[in-house]
Order: C-alpha cells, then sequence, then structure tokens
C-alpha cells in the first residue's frame, strides 16, 4: 500500500468510520428519550348531552371535529373557526386557550368570550382518546360543556403533522 | 371539482411574486432560486396570511390546496427526473481520494452532528408519535443533502463548472444527494411501515428488485431513446411521451413499494443515457414548463406550510440558530476540512465547503416529505425551511468573499477560451432554476 493510500485510509478512518460509531451511539442512547404525547391530528368530539342542555352557546362550537397542530409541547388547537396559539402538553394534560370573537354564534350567544379548554389524554387506548371539558373565561355562572374526543385515523401517505 | 376561478389566480400570482422576486435576488446576485423560494414563504401565513389575512384566505382557501399540491408536485416529480438526469455516474467513478473523502466527510459529518442536536430538540420538539431513531436519521439526511441543482447553477453562472473546485463540488454533491436520498427512502419505510400491515423485509425486498430491474435492466432499454436520438437528431413526440411514461411508472412503483413517488423519478433520470447532447436534448424539452411554471407552485405550496409565527419566542429561535449553526458546521466545516486534509489550499477548501453547504430546493423537498410523513412537526419545518434559505443564501456572498481570485481567474479563463465542447457542459446544468 502506498504513503498516499495509506494516509487516505488513516483520514477516511478518523473523518468518516469513527462519526459512524457516534452516529450508532447516539441512536442508541436517543432510545431512552422520551417525547410529549403525541396529539397532533384530527379528533371525533362526543358531547354529554345534560352538558350540552346546560351551556347550549359553548356546546355548539364542539359540533364540529377538533384539530390540533403539534411541536413538541406547543399546540394549535382548532375548533370550529377558533383557534389558539396558547395551547400546550404537559404529561397527560392538554390545555388551550380561545380568542373571543373568531366563530359565528348561535343567535342569542355571547360572541366575546374567551374560552378555556382542558383534557386529559388516555395514552394507552388504541385509537388514543381524551376527556375535558370547554369552560368560558370569567363566567361563574357558565357551566362547563364536558367532552370526550377519539383521534382519527391518519390519511394514508399523509402527515401526522 | 376544483375551483378553476381560484386555481387560475392562484398560478397567475404564483408565477408573478417567483418571476419578480427571482429577478430582485438576480440584482443582487443570488440565484433566482433563492428569490424563488423567498417569494414562496412571502405568499404563506408567514407574510401575506400575517399582512392581509383576508386577501389570503381567499386567494388560497385550504379546500383549494389540494389541488395546488397536486400540481406542484407533478412538477418535482418531472423536477426530481431531471436531477437525476442530470448526475453523471462516469463523473463519480472519476473521482479521486481526495473527492471520495471529502464527499462522505460532507454527508458524516452534518448527519452525525445532526443526531447529537436531535438529542436536544426531540424531547422539545417532537412527540411520542415519531421514534429517535426516525427522528434523529431524518435530521441526519436533512442537513446531510446538498443541492445539487442550484449548486451547478451557482458553478455555471461563476463559470467555474471546469475549475477543480468546480469539478469536486460537483462530483461531491452528487455522491450526498444519492446517498442522502437512499437514507430518506430508508426512513420513508421505516416510518411507513409501522402504520402498514405489510413487513418491513417485504417492502425492502421489493425495492431492492425493483433497483436491482432498473439498474441492470430497464438502463439497457433506456439506450433506444438516445440511439433514435442519434439517428434523427430529435425524438418524436411518442417518444417524449413514452419517456414520461416511464418516469410517471417508475414514481408509481416507488409509491406503491412504500417510499415515495420522487425516488422513482429521480431513479428513472439517474438511469437515462447520459451523452451530453442527448442529455441537453430531453432537458430542454422538460425544464421550461416544469421550471417556470410547476415548481413555483412547489415554492408556493411550500410557503403556505411553512408558519414563522410557529416559531414564537426567544428559546424557539434558539433552537432555529442552533439548526442553523449545526448544518452550517457539519457541511461547511466538514467539507472544508477534509478537502484541506486531502491536500487542497484552505481558501479552495473553504470555497468547496460553502459551496456543499448549499441546501436549496433539494431541502425543501425533502422537508415536505418529513412533513408529510409526519417525522417533523410544523414548527421544526419552519426552522427547517429557514435553515435552507439562511444556508442557500449565503453561499455566494461567502463564495465570492473566500474565493474571489479563483473566481476571476475562472472568468479570465472562460473568456480567452474558444468555444469548444467544454461550454455545452457549462450549459447543461442551466436547466435549474
Amino acid at each position: 500500500m502506498s504513503r498516499t493510500s495509506r494516509k487516505f485510509v488513516v483520514a477516511y478512518i478518523l473523518l468518516v468510520g469513527l462519526p459512524l460509531l457516534a452516529l450508532a451511539g447516539v441512536l442508541r442512547s436517543g432510545r431512552t428519550l422520551s417525547a410529549p404525547l403525541s396529539v397532533d391530528g384530527t379528533w371525533k368530539i362526543d358531547v354529554d348531552a345534560k352538558s350540552i342542555a346546560s351551556n347550549l352557546c359553548t356546546a355548539a362550537l364542539l359540533s364540529t371535529p377538533l384539530a390540533i397542530s403539534q411541536s413538541g409541547k406547543s399546540l394549535v388547537v382548532s375548533v370550529g373557526k377558533s383557534k389558539t396559539e396558547s395551547g400546550t402538553i404537559e404529561g397527560t394534560t392538554l390545555t388551550a386557550a380561545f380568542a373571543p370573537g373568531a366563530d359565528p354564534v348561535p343567535a342569542g350567544c355571547n360572541s366575546d368570550q374567551s374560552l378555556t379548554l382542558t383534557a386529559v389524554v388516555n395514552p394507552k387506548a388504541q385509537p388514543r382518546s381524551l376527556a375535558g371539558s370547554l369552560s368560558v373565561v370569567g363566567c361563574e355562572s357558565c357551566a362547563p360543556v364536558e367532552f370526550r374526543a377519539v383521534r382519527q385515523p391518519r390519511p394514508q401517505g399523509g402527515g401526522a403533522h | 371539482m376544483p375551483n378553476l376561478f381560484i386555481l387560475t389566480l392562484q398560478l397567475a400570482v404564483v408565477l408573478a411574486a417567483c418571476r419578480l422576486t427571482g429577478e430582485l435576488f438576480r440584482r443582487i446576485h443570488q440565484p433566482k432560486v433563492v428569490g424563488e423560494m423567498f417569494a414562496g414563504i412571502m405568499l404563506g401565513p408567514s407574510l401575506l396570511g400575517w399582512v392581509a389575512p383576508h386577501l389570503s384566505a381567499y386567494l388560497f382557501p385550504p379546500s383549494s390546496l389540494g389541488f395546488l399540491n397536486a400540481l406542484s408536485q407533478v412538477g418535482v416529480v418531472v423536477f426530481m427526473f431531471l436531477v437525476g438526469l442530470g448526475i453523471n455516474p462516469g463523473e463519480l467513478k472519476k473521482e479521486s481520494h481526495a473527492a471520495v473523502l471529502t464527499s462522505h466527510v460532507s454527508i458524516t459529518a452534518p448527519f452525525v452532528l445532526a443526531a447529537f442536536l436531535a438529542l436536544y430538540l426531540y424531547p422539545r420538539l417532537s412527540d411520542d408519535g415519531v421514534s429517535f431513531t426516525s427522528f434523529a436519521l431524518f435530521m441526519g439526511s436533512a442537513m446531510s443533502i446538498t443541492a445539487f441543482p442550484v449548486l451547478a447553477r451557482i458553478l455555471a453562472e461563476r463559470n467555474m463548472l471546469a475549475s477543480r473546485l468546480g469539478t469536486v463540488a460537483i462530483a461531491c454533491a452528487a455522491v450526498d444527494d444519492v446517498t442522502g436520498w437512499c437514507i430518506l427512502a430508508y426512513i420513508v419505510v421505516l416510518i411507513r411501515s409501522a402504520h402498514s400491515s405489510t413487513s418491513i423485509w417485504v417492502t425492502i425486498g421489493g425495492i431492492l428488485v425493483f433497483g436491482l430491474a432498473m439498474i441492470h435492466g430497464v438502463r439497457r432499454l433506456l439506450r433506444g431513446f438516445e440511439t433514435a436520438y442519434r439517428k434523427k437528431g430529435a425524438l418524436s413526440e411518442n417518444l417524449l411521451a413514452l419517456m414520461m411514461l416511464l418516469v410517471l411508472a417508475s414514481s408509481l412503483l416507488t409509491e406503491y413499494l412504500g417510499i415515495h413517488l420522487l425516488f422513482g423519478a429521480f431513479l428513472m433520470g439517474a438511469i437515462m443515457p447520459k451523452e451530453h447532447r442527448f442529455v441537453r436534448y430531453v432537458l430542454d424539452r422538460f425544464e421550461t414548463i416544469t421550471v417556470t411554471l410547476l415548481l413555483p407552485l412547489f415554492f408556493a405550496f411550500t410557503g403556505l406550510r411553512t408558519n414563522i409565527g410557529l416559531v414564537k419566542g426567544p428559546q424557539m429561535w434558539m433552537y432555529c440558530a442552533l439548526i442553523i449553526l449545526v448544518a452550517t458546521a457539519g457541511k461547511l466545516g466538514g467539507s472544508t476540512l477534509a478537502s484541506w486534509l486531502s491536500g487542497m489550499p484552505l481558501r479552495e477548501a473553504a470555497g468547496l465547503g460553502t459551496l456543499m453547504n448549499t441546501r436549496g430546493l433539494m431541502e425543501l423537498v425533502i422537508l415536505n416529505i418529513g412533513l408529510d410523513i409526519g417525522v417533523i412537526s410544523p414548527a421544526l419545518f419552519s426552522m427547517m425551511v429557514i435553515m435552507a434559505l439562511f444556508t442557500t443564501f449565503m453561499t455566494t456572498p461567502v463564495l465570492r468573499l473566500i474565493c474571489a481570485k479563483e473566481l476571476d481567474e475562472s472568468s479570465a479563463a472562460i473568456a480567452t477560451k474558444p468555444a469548444t465542447g467544454e461550454s455545452l457542459s457549462l450549459n447543461e446544468t442551466e436547466y435549474v432554476a
């Protein structure tokens, strides 16, 4: 083997071989890492009948599926035409706040109310499910709307996000 | 049914925005493709949707995006065929030890650094629906890719294709792209097989059989195109249609096998005959409509999916800066170090590193696949798009700064050189946007 070839082999081992070994180590050690629960996707909502009766205005919002776009712990949650900029997931608890006035509201309902969504995710359920409530911020007399939701299958070939 | 009025309006707006921005960027010595990438971002929620949400909602209603995406994907399928066509395996065989080392280090360095970065980003920007291995491998392949077509375009515009720097850069970029796409194919299979009833080994077996059949069987049959071109100096419309049919068939097969449409298109281009004039002829037939109309749609669609608003707060911008830093350190630093150790003068080695750091359109293609299969989140997608724009934008000014002397010499050499077959190979890369 010529001197040039020997130098090439040494450089190749140092600059390519060793980094590949490091890569294998990183992939191995990364397996122990845990990421936030996946809640990304579309969720079919099932509202408790009693809740609908007690708060028609808020329950009307939950007539459309819940759409969640997730980036780590940060969420963008859409219910109807409302969107949040402050959704988060901590452990199994999901919280989101909706700005007022984005959705057309049924006659007789107040559109200037901020809403808060709180839910607990069941990570073991297949498909994944959650149970929670949607409540009006600062309204002591308004009863929260209880709901359950089940994540819908992802479209074929399409993404989770 | 698509709303034809909206679709036509979208085409007109995207085309106008891309041409205008492309021209503006050309005037500041940037490749037009960088301007077109910026135009796409400007049409999305990051600018138009933020400044004029009602206009944005009227121009790009969610119900119309499926058609826009379908059209743009057709453009990317043809584009990937053209990229494959531009890659010449003969050039790769001519590589010296230096080029082999440089190209392999320019893959492994950013790949390994990206994997280390993934250790930090995975708990922060991903979720448990994605395994760490898939996340880290995707980050690695996204950071190790080089925009072969944009790089070729920059070299052609600077008259550097025939220089040693240009030759090594082209060979390295070709190796990087082929390797990057193979790794990406593996990741796509890995992720899709997790949601599929078909065993991963059946998928991998099918892909291997397909690849071998293409390289050892179909490739020979494709020589018929070159023979027909030699006889008549042109290809009939029927033959061009047959060529496109083969591209579509190959794309469909790879999609069916569980990887992506684009791999089939790329592979079909890569196994096409590589005679200079034939390649130029095929590029001329397909590039105009692809580059001027369909690719801008892809930029616009990418822009519509990029929401820089998701990168909010100092922490998120710190992640973004970290991604840019790691991508640049791995690609620019790794390539520079390897080529310098291989005996290239430091200034030239740094020039090569800068060229290899160009990611451009190829990065956007990969990132869109990543977002589609759910391996990256929307915020990470936006950060990676910013990284692609940043690294592509920095190439020309940094190259001018580092290699001013080499650029002057190349320009002088080209100016005094009589027109030869060499000039054909310079033009060969100009199909890229």
